[in-house]
């Protein structure tokens, strides 16, 4: 008998990339969103299709929808499922997690955030919430000649799903390992594959490109992406004590990732609420804070935090940050938006390199 | 967005007329006094320069627009009726004067564009904080680089501030520290902080259940009461009959509200 499992998201991880991890041979999938539209069309549909690329191909894999509900809507169901999966972006996690509160299920927290199994765990009193790293990058969407057989389409990757072993119950193709070694994919995914990914969407979108791999094609550009990774594996391998030989192996999976022409990531997906990944300890600014206090340079970073300064997607939930930047001296902007005080080493380093990555960053547009 | 290039404005000004009160903080010296006017209204040279400098911005792209000022507030405006005015920049570069002096963190640049009497646009900022408060009509409001919104709770959850008038005392300070007393005693306590635009910030990013003031300055409240109405405050204004740069004001989260009208009913009259 096929077990079920409800997803909250049914985005880029939740219904792209999950499918491929818990195959509909074995498991029934019902969704949860906030997108009524999305909602009312897998309703409407009963099924999509996610692809996965693989060895420069497409694979194909037509998904049945058991059921999709509006957040809110599916308290009902709750208890006939096996499992819940969260993948709706670190902003929306509590909002979910408050709708939880009660459930013993075990839930599997495929966010971009270590500390989400916990926030959820202590919203709800559900001691089984456990972490997962999709090891991929999926879009959103899909070209459009796969479109045009199916709205909703979608793309990933073959990749390797890393699951805390403790809900290894749950079942599936993850990889489910045991918590040192999570949290050693974690810090290569947060800073090898994290940090230089969003800093090549933003350069991307600085020249206008609409997907990922656009951006790479750029050779100035690239060379940032680059850049940016060769700082950040001098900061796992010296500050985390992770292998070289396996940091240099990460750093070339993700450079060929991103230049990926079949995935069709959405600049806009990478680069959405640049404000949250300019938070103190995330992927840009946590990042070269924690490589300065290791005597690591990040001066291609700088370069890449810049470009996220300029982000200038109008309907973006942090889309004030463009006329912030267009109002406030940079020393302002630095102290009063970022919370970098002057005093700092990263403050200083932004400043002086204001002028120069100002050049770098407008001979690319 | 047709308010984003007012705000954009505001921005530039409030940052660097804080930037002036932050440099400056510690060579406060009290440099006039002003004759028949209360402690609080000593004027510093910094509060001067710190305007001087919002007003030079707000003209280098405004050029035509009024502004009323607090250092530079004269007789004219007394014949100008506030809500008559198609557009109005209003401005106080150093809202909490004798916290500035006195080194207590609590004070604030605060700048107001209005049409026809209605603030359209809102800046507050706290440069001993570095808390910069702002928000437009059809933009949002924000604290630094987040939205912000009331924290919606009944009185006796609810902290709150208020900020008594100025001045010269009149036959209703009485009254006015019986509302706080009847206030206080009946909810988590009243904050007199000595800055009004503090006041409605703090309200407005989730930390007060209300705020009200009594023949406050136009100038140390219009930003603020814009910021608070945003963030979902439910906000009451009475413009002064005979001085057109007064207001007596209550704002407050919607399950306080009743309650802080019916308190303050007294002092608004």
């Amino acid at each position: 008998m096929k077990k079920t499992i409800l997803v909250y998201g049914a985005g880029a991880i939740g219904r792209g990339y999950l499918p491929w991890v818990f195959s509909p041979d074995e498991f029934d999938f019902m969704f949860v969103d906030r997108n009524p539209d999305l909602v009312e069309s897998l309703r409407r549909r009963g099924s999509y299709t996610t692809f996965r690329t693989k060895d420069g191909k497409y694979e194909k894999q037509q998904v049945p929808v058991a059921g999709a509900f509006l957040l809110g809507e599916e308290k009902s169901i709750l208890q006939k499922t096996n499992a819940l999966c969260l993948a709706v972006g670190p902003r929306n996690v509590v909002d979910v997690a408050h709708q939880l509160s009660g459930v013993s299920l075990p839930i599997i927290a495929f966010e971009n955030d270590s500390s989400v199994p916990e926030i959820v765990s202590s919203i709800t009193g559900n001691k089984r919430v456990y972490f997962g790293i999709p090891d991929v990058i999926t879009s959103n969407t899909a070209p459009e000649q796969l479109l045009r057989h199916d709205p909703l389409s979608i793309v990933t990757e073959d990749g390797t799903c890393f699951v805390d072993n403790r809900a290894g119950d749950i079942g599936g193709q993850a990889n489910y390992i045991d918590v040192n070694e999570l949290n050693k994919q974690w810090i290569a995914k947060l800073y090898i594959h994290n940090t230089p990914h969003c800093v090549t969407a933003y350069l991307g979108a600085l020249m206008g490109k609409k997907y990922v791999h656009e951006a790479m094609a750029v050779e100035g550009a690239a060379r940032i992406v680059r850049g940016t990774m060769e700082e950040m594996v001098r900061l796992v391998t010296e500050h985390f004590g992770v292998e070289l030989t396996f940091a240099r192996w990460y750093a070339d999976k993700e450079l060929s990732r991103f230049a990926n022409h079949l995935l069709f990531d959405p600049v806009s997906r990478v680069a959405r609420e640049p404000f949250r990944k300019l938070a103190p300890a995330e992927r840009l600014i946590g990042a070269a804070n924690l490589a300065l206090s290791r005597g690591i340079l990040p001066k291609h970073l700088s370069a890449g935090i810049m470009a996220a300064f300029f982000y200038n997607e109008g309907r973006d939930a942090d889309a004030h940050i463009r006329h912030l930047i267009g109002a406030l001296s940079p020393n302002h902007f630095l102290e009063i938006i970022l919370k970098l005080p002057p005093s700092t080493a990263l403050h200083n380093l932004l400043l002086e390199e204001w002028g120069a990555n100002s050049n770098r960053l407008a001979s690319l547009s | 967005m047709i308010y984003q290039s007012y705000l954009n404005i505001a921005l530039r000004a409030a940052t660097a007329a804080g930037e002036i009160l932050r440099t400056r903080s510690d060579d406060v010296m009290r440099q006039t006094a002003k004759p028949n006017l209360s402690a609080r209204d000593i004027v510093t040279e910094i509060d001067k320069l710190a305007e001087e400098k919002i007003i030079r911005i707000i003209r280098d792209t405004d050029a035509d627009v009024p502004i009323l000022a607090e250092e530079h507030f004269d007789k004219s405006w007394k014949l100008k009726k506030i809500d008559s005015l198609d557009r109005l920049w209003v401005v106080d570069a150093l809202d909490g004067t004798v916290n500035y002096i006195n080194h207590i963190p609590f004070y604030a640049v605060s700048i107001a564009y209005i049409e026809r009497g209605k603030p359209a646009v809102g800046v507050v900022f706290n440069p001993a904080l570095s808390e910069l408060y702002y928000g437009a009509r059809g933009v949002g409001v924000f604290r630094g680089s987040d939205p912000i919104k009331v924290r919606d709770a009944g009185p006796e959850h609810s902290l709150f501030a208020c900020a008594f008038s100025g001045g010269k005392y009149d036959d209703k300070r009485s009254v006015e520290f019986d509302v706080f007393r009847t206030i206080n005693d009946t909810s988590m306590g009243v904050l007199r902080t000595g800055s009004a635009s503090v006041n409605l910030a703090l309200l407005a990013s989730g930390s007060l259940g209300g705020v009200w003031g009594r023949n406050n300055k136009i100038w140390d409240v219009a930003a603020g009461l814009l910021i608070a109405e945003l963030a979902g405050a439910e906000v009451k204004i009475n413009y002064s009959l005979e001085k057109p740069e007064l207001v007596s004001y209550t704002a407050s989260v919607p399950a306080s509200s009743n309650f802080i009208l019916e308190k303050t009913s007294v002092l608004m009259k």
